[in-house]
């Protein structure tokens, strides 16, 4: 049996309402419409068989012009992961200088995904 | 003593960088940057989050990422950018005034570029009643606060506004461990975009409460709680619909206004709804050769149309000053039914313009209609309109041939 | 714990108003050692600090009252004051207008009210005159008081305090009196954590001083707090009015009636309502107020808009008399006879502030009959407050660069207010280290993004050069952190 569902796409500020048609059966996605680009239509399968979510946040800096520096994961985490993502980010102190795009922890939580530095912090 | 330039840019935010760049590679030498910031970037340097560059670059940045690609051209394209110096003044015969450390220094350009950004409306702003504690922030400040200085601003927290940074902000709060109790919205719909609705409040199940305001802060030294109540079609809170969250928090995200004081000291003419200067196909002032671009035009909701529209400025002046651009823009640009505004709010025919605007109210399956009299100069069907999204349309030259009164609305 | 022998002084002054500051600085020039109790973390944090900032003429109060004989003292010597101790005043007149012809007769009584109190200088104006005094204003005739001025009651109320300080009186902020007692002949206070001894006990607590003069042993004084809202709008308005415009007062009022009063900085202030309230302490602003209060601003000024609305406040009036009797009462200055030695200033409500420094030569002069007091050859007279930089000239302003490279950075853009008159504010001579202290001194975060470009700047500022940590700064003290902790 299908089943349909209204998503709202996240990848891009179009922010297109796509219609989703799911096999209620098998949970996979049949079809994707109203999606403006191929990125959308990934975006709504992965949503409806393991949404992921890119994460932002900062990791504390010692001896560093800012007391902060501004991070990313390098791709999307299982977004269940999140919120046990950035609890794990507020473990970490870094020595400053950072270098732009550095990478800070691999492999976080065995999601493949790494955390890089998004701005330097030079040295005080 | 008088300082030459051929272009001064008040602002290093992604605006002004942006027209440094375009300048510099339209061949201008003599190009100052003015920051008041201790470094280049702007607003970016504190928006942490993903989602820059989308159009542009195809790619979501953060904004430190995006802020350095136009930061590293810059430099490398040898553009002077002084930082840490307060633009005072900016007169009619474009000279500048701008105090630092080092002193206050005069410079007369042959063109000004506005890239001053925006500032955010206040509780004062908007006159919540209740007393005035502790506790009480907007939205960018608390940004500020969090993601630059390591503060932390609150532990339970309700958000009034549904705009971006608030709803940026709701999910950055909770993943630093604060307890967002609801995004508060005194409109009908959110004035967010709908993309930060999903993945900042639904993704850590953050109550939106649409139709809702606050009208009463409590607490005498740090916020104690705060009552919000539904609101009626007028905004007027509903007898009987009160409820208190005990809270020692209360964020605002409750707009935004292009920061126009120093324009106004140069007679530049404010637009009473955009708060940003009236410009013209040019994105020039009404005082020729002071140009206006980014948030301190209008605001965006977007930054790659802010670059756009540094770019667009910087292009503009090289051309005034070669004296060429100046055609005369006398035909006037109305925002009729269903839009809130328009720009240009001036323009000339003969060329190829990019408007802007937003529509007053959400709406489904409408059209924006462009109209000269009785003559339709362009239709555009949209599925979804929405006042958190600007609207950008472009007509051609052609499209514009012998136009002398332009109106722009929504169909039905 | 200080033992209370340490703490003996000649006068105890409760309340670090505009009046106890006034007090303060008076008896600072005799050999008197002097200690100033206030329970806020600040002068000025009651109603001194929160009105309209109006040095009356003395024209409203009944002919023979203190308040009305005071009121004109001060209003005299007002100027010379501010000038001594470096506060911003100015000399604006005000004009009482008339709306309709039943006005007339209350503009009459007005005039003929000043010519009993003294005052000078009134008389009736035609609409002509009042349209080229304030042409947004409308009006059909109105009463012009050349005396009447405007000051920064904040500023005034530390320049005082600032000059008692150097005069050597010691103020004890965060010092709330909880009890008195006597002991052989000196009052015994408790205040804070500690005790206080002193021979005098002056009772300046405003809202409060029916508790103070109580707790000394002297009962039957009830104040009645009257809530009096207000809005700040944008210096932008300042075009559209040049001097206090009030409406002709109807009989009956608790205040003066809801008026618009340029302040000596640009902005305009639109009120105050007057309602009685039941607490003390309850400074909120209510919906039906400010509802009112615009649409009644509207009307005396009709360019006035929403958007020009950058802040509200509230102010509580102390008054002897309750809601029933409505209007206004009188000062109460005097030594109790119940209490010898206990000096109550009971009931200062509005015009309090311009008769602040004659109630302080009144205190001066009840100790004065008591006992001699020399004058202190050491006394000095003058203080210098904050430079405030953007009212320089260009010259000016270069010079003062080449001097302190911190006057050339801007933390206030909305005032103009840098970092070197910040940190004067940070370092001011009273000690206060708050924010909403270095608010009131300086002047960043008052302007129309309320602190949106210069909180985080101020924030730095206490921590690199004051080695404040952000989790320790205060709005007001207390319990009042702007902060929760460290993110990381």
């Amino acid at each position: 049996m299908d089943d349909s569902r209204e998503i709202v796409c996240i990848v891009c500020p179009n922010g297109c309402r796509m219609n989703v048609v799911i096999n209620h059966d098998n949970n996979k996605v049949e079809m994707v419409e109203n999606a403006l680009c191929e990125k959308g239509k990934a975006y709504a399968r992965d949503e409806i068989q393991c949404p992921k979510r890119s994460l932002t946040s900062t990791v504390k800096v010692i001896d560093g012009v800012l007391p902060l520096v501004s991070v990313r994961s390098d791709k999307p985490l299982p977004k269940e992961k999140i919120r046990e993502a950035a609890v794990e980010l507020r473990k970490i102190e870094l020595q400053a200088p950072i270098i732009y795009h550095q990478v800070i922890v691999s492999n976080l939580l065995g999601t493949g995904a790494n955390i890089i530095a998004t701005k330097e912090v030079s040295k005080r | 003593m008088l300082i030459k330039k051929d272009i001064i840019i008040v602002g290093a935010g992604p605006a002004g960088l942006a027209a440094a760049i375009e300048a510099k590679k339209r061949g201008r030498d003599g190009i100052l940057v003015l920051e008041r910031e201790l470094s280049a970037g702007g607003i970016l340097n504190q928006c942490i989050h993903d989602g820059f560059g989308l159009i542009r670059f195809n790619e979501a940045l953060t904004g430190p990422e995006y802020a350095r690609r136009y930061i590293d051209e810059a430099k490398a394209l040898g553009i002077e950018i002084v930082t840490n110096v307060m633009v005072q003044d900016i007169s009619r015969d474009k000279t500048v005034t701008a105090v630092s450390p080092d002193g206050i220094k005069t410079y007369k350009a042959e063109a000004v570029i506005l890239a001053m950004g925006c500032r955010e409306r206040t509780r004062g702003a908007i006159c919540i009643p209740g007393t005035r504690p502790s506790g009480v922030f907007t939205a960018g400040v608390a940004q500020n606060l969090v993601n630059l200085k390591n503060i932390m601003v609150g532990k339970r927290i309700v958000i009034l506004g549904s705009g971006d940074i608030g709803l940026i902000m709701a999910r950055r709060l909770t993943l630093e461990g604060a307890k967002v109790l609801a995004v508060v919205e005194k409109l009908p719909y959110s004035s967010g975009l709908q993309r930060n609705i999903t993945q900042c409040l639904d993704d850590f199940e953050i109550p939106l409460l649409l139709s809702h305001t606050v009208t009463k802060i409590e607490g005498h030294e740090r916020v104690k709680g705060v009552t919000i109540a539904r609101v009626d079609e007028k905004g007027n809170s509903i007898r009987g619909t009160s409820r208190k969250f005990e809270c020692d928090t209360l964020i605002l995200s409750v707009g935004l206004i292009p920061e126009n004081e120093v324009s106004l000291n140069a007679g530049i003419v404010i637009d009473e709804t955009t708060g940003g200067a009236r410009v013209d196909e040019n994105l020039q002032t009404s005082v020729p050769g002071i140009f206006a671009c980014g948030n301190v035009l209008q605001v965006h909701d977007l930054v790659d149309y802010v670059s756009a529209e540094g770019e667009q400025a910087a292009k503009a002046a090289v051309e005034f000053i070669k004296g060429r651009g100046e055609a005369a823009s006398d035909i006037t640009v109305r925002a009729g039914s269903g839009i809130r505004y328009v720009l240009p709010q001036s323009i000339s025919s003969g060329r190829d313009i990019t408007f802007s605007m937003r529509v007053t109210n959400p709406c489904k399956n409408k059209t924006i209609i462009f109209k000269d009299g009785d003559t339709v100069l362009k239709k555009r069907t949209f599925k979804a309109l929405n006042p958190a999204e600007m609207v950008r349309i472009d007509l051609k030259a052609g499209e514009l041939r012998g136009v002398l009164n332009m109106e722009v609305f929504i169909d039905g | 714990m200080t033992s209370d022998i340490d703490n003996l002084f000649d006068i105890i002054i409760v309340g670090a108003g505009a009046v106890g500051c006034a007090v303060a600085r008076e008896l600072s020039r005799y050999n008197l050692k002097i200690a100033v109790l206030e329970k806020e973390s600040d002068v000025a944090a009651g109603t001194s600090g929160r009105n309209s900032a109006v040095v009356h003429a003395g024209f409203n109060n009944k002919p023979g009252s203190l308040m009305a004989k005071l009121c004109v003292e001060g209003n005299e010597g007002f100027e010379s004051i501010c000038r001594e101790l470096d506060v911003p005043y100015k000399k604006t007149g005000k004009l009482i207008v008339a709306f309709e012809e039943s006005d007339f007769a209350g503009i009459d009584r007005l005039i003929e009210n000043g010519r009993k109190n003294g005052v000078k200088g009134l008389e009736f104006v035609d609409a002509g005159v009042v349209k080229r005094l304030e042409p947004h204003v409308g009006g059909i005739g109105a009463m012009l008081s050349p005396n009447t001025a405007i000051t920064n009651p904040f500023i005034y109320t530390v320049a005082l305090a600032e000059n008692a300080a150097v005069n050597g009186a010691v103020f004890y902020f965060n010092t709330e009196v909880r009890g008195i007692s006597r002991q052989d002949r000196l009052f015994r206070v408790r205040a804070g954590d500690t005790f206080f001894r002193g021979r005098y006990i002056v009772n300046s607590a405003g809202l409060y001083s029916d508790r103070i003069s109580s707790m000394a042993g002297e009962k039957g004084y009830k104040v009645y707090p009257c809530r009096g809202e207000y809005f700040i709008l944008d210096k932008r308005t300042s075009q559209y009015l040049n001097m206090p415009v009030y409406p002709v007062p109807r009989p009956g009022l608790g205040g003066l009636g809801v008026h618009l009063t340029p302040t000596v900085e640009g902005n305009i202030l639109i009120g105050p309502s007057a309602e009685y309230i039941k607490t003390k302490c309850d400074y909120s602003s209510t919906k039906k107020v400010m509802d009112r209060l615009f649409k009644e601003a509207r009307e005396l000024l009709p360019p006035l808009s929403m958007r020009h609305i950058i802040r509200s406040y509230t102010g509580i009036r102390s008054k002897l008399v309750g809601p029933k009797t409505g209007g206004f009462g009188d000062f109460v200055i005097e030594e109790s006879e119940a209490v010898p030695g206990l000096i109550n200033l009971v009931g200062i409500e509005s015009p309090g502030l311009t008769s602040s420094v004659p109630i302080s030569r009144m205190v001066r002069d009840i100790i004065a009959n008591r006992e001699d007091i020399t004058p202190k050859s050491s006394f000095i007279s003058v203080r210098k407050g904050i430079v405030p930089f953007r009212e320089l000239t260009i010259e000016q302003k270069e010079e003062l660069i080449k001097e302190y490279p911190d006057y050339g950075e801007v933390v206030c853009r909305c005032e103009g207010i840098t970092k070197k008159e910040v940190l004067d504010a940070i370092n001011n001579p009273l000690g206060v280290a708050t924010l909403s202290g270095i608010k009131y001194r300086a002047r960043p975060m008052m302007g129309r993004c309320q602190g949106g470009y210069c909180l985080t700047r101020i924030v730095d500022i206490l921590n690199n050069e004051k080695g404040l940590p952000p989790e320790e700064i205060t709005l007001r003290g207390k319990e009042s952190k702007l902060f929760t902790g460290k993110v990381k």
